[in-house]
């Protein structure tokens, strides 16, 4: 922990730092707590959170979005202290959090989904673009513009749920467990997919239990146990690191 | 024949009614999960404006919807952000039962309190009025209650369909979390719909005025029976308000009239007895799935 300390002293405040996060705490009754979560996304790059179930990933970027209120902590935008701000206010500011678990609406059309997160004022007016730019993405919803989210599969649904995210113009897109229960094909372009948006500007915060895919696409990554980054690194470096090794690639 | 013709009729006419008075009261049951047992105080509540405005204003009771409308618009959002948010936050969706039917209470005693315990009724200029179809007959109030009821139903299936606030508010019951992930203030739409519930039972409320003699005791009446009209119809929608309304009206009239006027209670029980049996989510179901 100390040397996790040290680096981040180091760095201070820096200019192309766009997401800076430190000492989250959150008390849950049950799993999911977090009593110290702190990392930095750098602009235009790819970091990576991960861990077991319940080592509270998902409450940890639900307070980054807004959704969850901190006990103590510190979110920083840009500069910007955002912490506790609620998530319908983060979304303006350019956070776009894909839930865990897709959450999309059911018995709202594909195209209603996307008119919803496409008319915060951040994205207002690039309407029709940024709707043009998400079907381009990903044709399948095109092609079922006006049917109902709940008739579309499970991977249909997660990139109507990165399509939703998308339309709000992000500049931070934090995604949850975006590869889970997708077949194997899928959860390969579904990396690839995270790649290419990293490449068109986006920042992206990806939360992942799919630890070898996720370290080989991350610059960066942090690991969280029981509530607290216990290592960091850059992605490929805890790839060959003896203890992620173990806890987390099955392999000895 | 004809007995029964205009049975039906009647029925109708008072389904329409109970639609109107009920569609708010599954609008919020649908988005906030909140059983608002506090509905039929405004109900009332919009009856009582309606006399006023009448009373000493000479205003018509249709018009008088539209001030009666704002004000209790206003009313159930401040409500809902204040007494019924601080119950639900503090402690579950549950409490909001209690504190809903401790406000009816105090409400009711209140009303009683301004407006003493007679029987009103409002009496435009149109009250005895009435038309005939061949062996029908309708009193004019009847057709303009049901055709007020129809507007304001259809006006609130078009916006909840058509317009941002109504996707925003569906999608609110639907996914709350995803909802405020996607910009929408959860819980200001909260109020809002509250609001908009308050608003649509407060118009019924000046419509009912004209049609049938009220009290402030009338209010559990028309909780109960906004009820009812879910369970028989379906939750959140106002087409799942018009069917359970209609069912409800008719079963009021036929009961009325075929077994006996003391037993359109008891005749309203075991349909809703029934229904929760046979098919519990109500004929049209939820309109925004299971998602709660």
């Amino acid at each position: 922990m100390t040397a996790v300390s040290s680096r981040r002293t180091q760095i201070g405040p820096a200019d192309d730092m766009l997401l800076q996060v430190s000492g989250l705490a959150y008390d849950y009754s049950g799993v999911g707590a977090v009593s110290d979560c702190s990392l930095e996304l750098p602009r235009g790059k790819i970091a990576a959170l991960i861990g077991g179930n319940g080592a509270g990933k998902s409450t940890s970027v639900k307070m980054i979005a807004g959704a969850l209120r901190p006990r103590s902590g510190k979110v920083v935008l840009d500069g910007q202290d955002i912490t506790a701000m609620p998530a319908h206010k983060t979304v303006e500011l350019g956070i776009a959090l894909v839930p865990e678990g897709r959450l999309v609406f059911q018995h709202l059309t594909v195209r209603e989904n996307l008119t919803l997160s496409g008319h915060v004022r951040r994205a207002r007016e690039k309407f029709q673009q940024n709707l043009e730019r998400v079907f381009d993405l990903f044709p399948r919803l095109r092609e079922r513009e006006a049917q109902n989210a709940g008739s579309l599969s499970g991977g249909e649904q997660q990139m109507l749920a990165i399509g939703r995210g998308l339309m709000t113009r992000p500049r931070i897109l934090i995604l949850d467990e975006p590869s889970l229960g997708l077949s194997p094909i899928l959860v390969s372009q579904m990396f690839l997919l995270i790649r290419k948006l990293n490449e068109e500007g986006i920042s992206v915060l990806l939360v992942e239990q799919n630890v070898h895919h996720t370290l080989a696409i991350a610059d960066y990554a942090y690991v969280l146990e029981k509530g607290r980054v216990v290592q960091e690194g850059e992605g490929r470096a805890l790839l060959k690191d003896p203890k992620v090794k173990e806890a987390y690639l099955g392999l000895a | 024949m004809t007995l029964f013709l205009q049975t039906i009729l009647n029925g109708l006419v008072l389904g329409g009614i109970y639609s109107l008075a009920a569609v708010g009261f599954s609008l919020v049951f649908g988005v906030l999960g909140i059983v608002n047992l506090t509905h039929g105080i405004f109900v009332i509540a919009g009856a009582y404006g309606a006399l006023l405005l009448f009373k000493q204003f000479g205003i018509d009771p249709l018009v008088a919807i539209v001030p009666i409308g704002l004000v209790l618009f206003v009313t159930g959002y401040v409500y809902q952000r204040t007494i019924i948010q601080w119950a639900v936050s503090r402690a579950s969706l549950v409490a909001s039962l209690v504190v809903t039917f401790g406000v009816a209470m105090m409400a009711r005693n209140g009303l009683q309190l301004v407006f003493g315990p007679d029987v009103h009724t409002i009496t435009p200029a149109y009250s005895f009025m009435s038309v005939t179809f061949g062996p029908l007959r309708i009193d004019v109030v009847r057709i303009v209650a049901l055709g007020a009821s129809l507007v304001l139903l259809v006006v609130l299936a078009l916006v909840l369909a058509r317009t941002h606030f109504g996707r925003a508010i569906r999608a609110t019951a639907q996914q709350p979390l995803a909802a405020e992930l996607s910009g929408l203030n959860v819980r200001n739409l909260h109020g809002l719909t509250f609001g908009l519930g308050a608003a649509m039972a407060g118009a019924s409320g000046a419509i009912i005025g004209i049609v049938q003699p009220f009290t402030a005791s009338s209010e559990v009446a028309w909780t109960l029976n906004a009820f009812i009209v879910v369970v028989l119809g379906g939750i959140g929608s106002p087409a799942g308000a018009l069917v359970g309304g209609l069912l409800l009206g008719l079963i009021n009239a036929l009961t009325a009239q075929y077994v006996g006027p003391s037993l359109t209670q008891a005749a309203m029980f075991l349909v809703l007895v029934l229904m929760l049996l046979v098919r519990p989510a109500g004929l049209l179901g939820n309109a925004f799935g299971e998602s709660r």
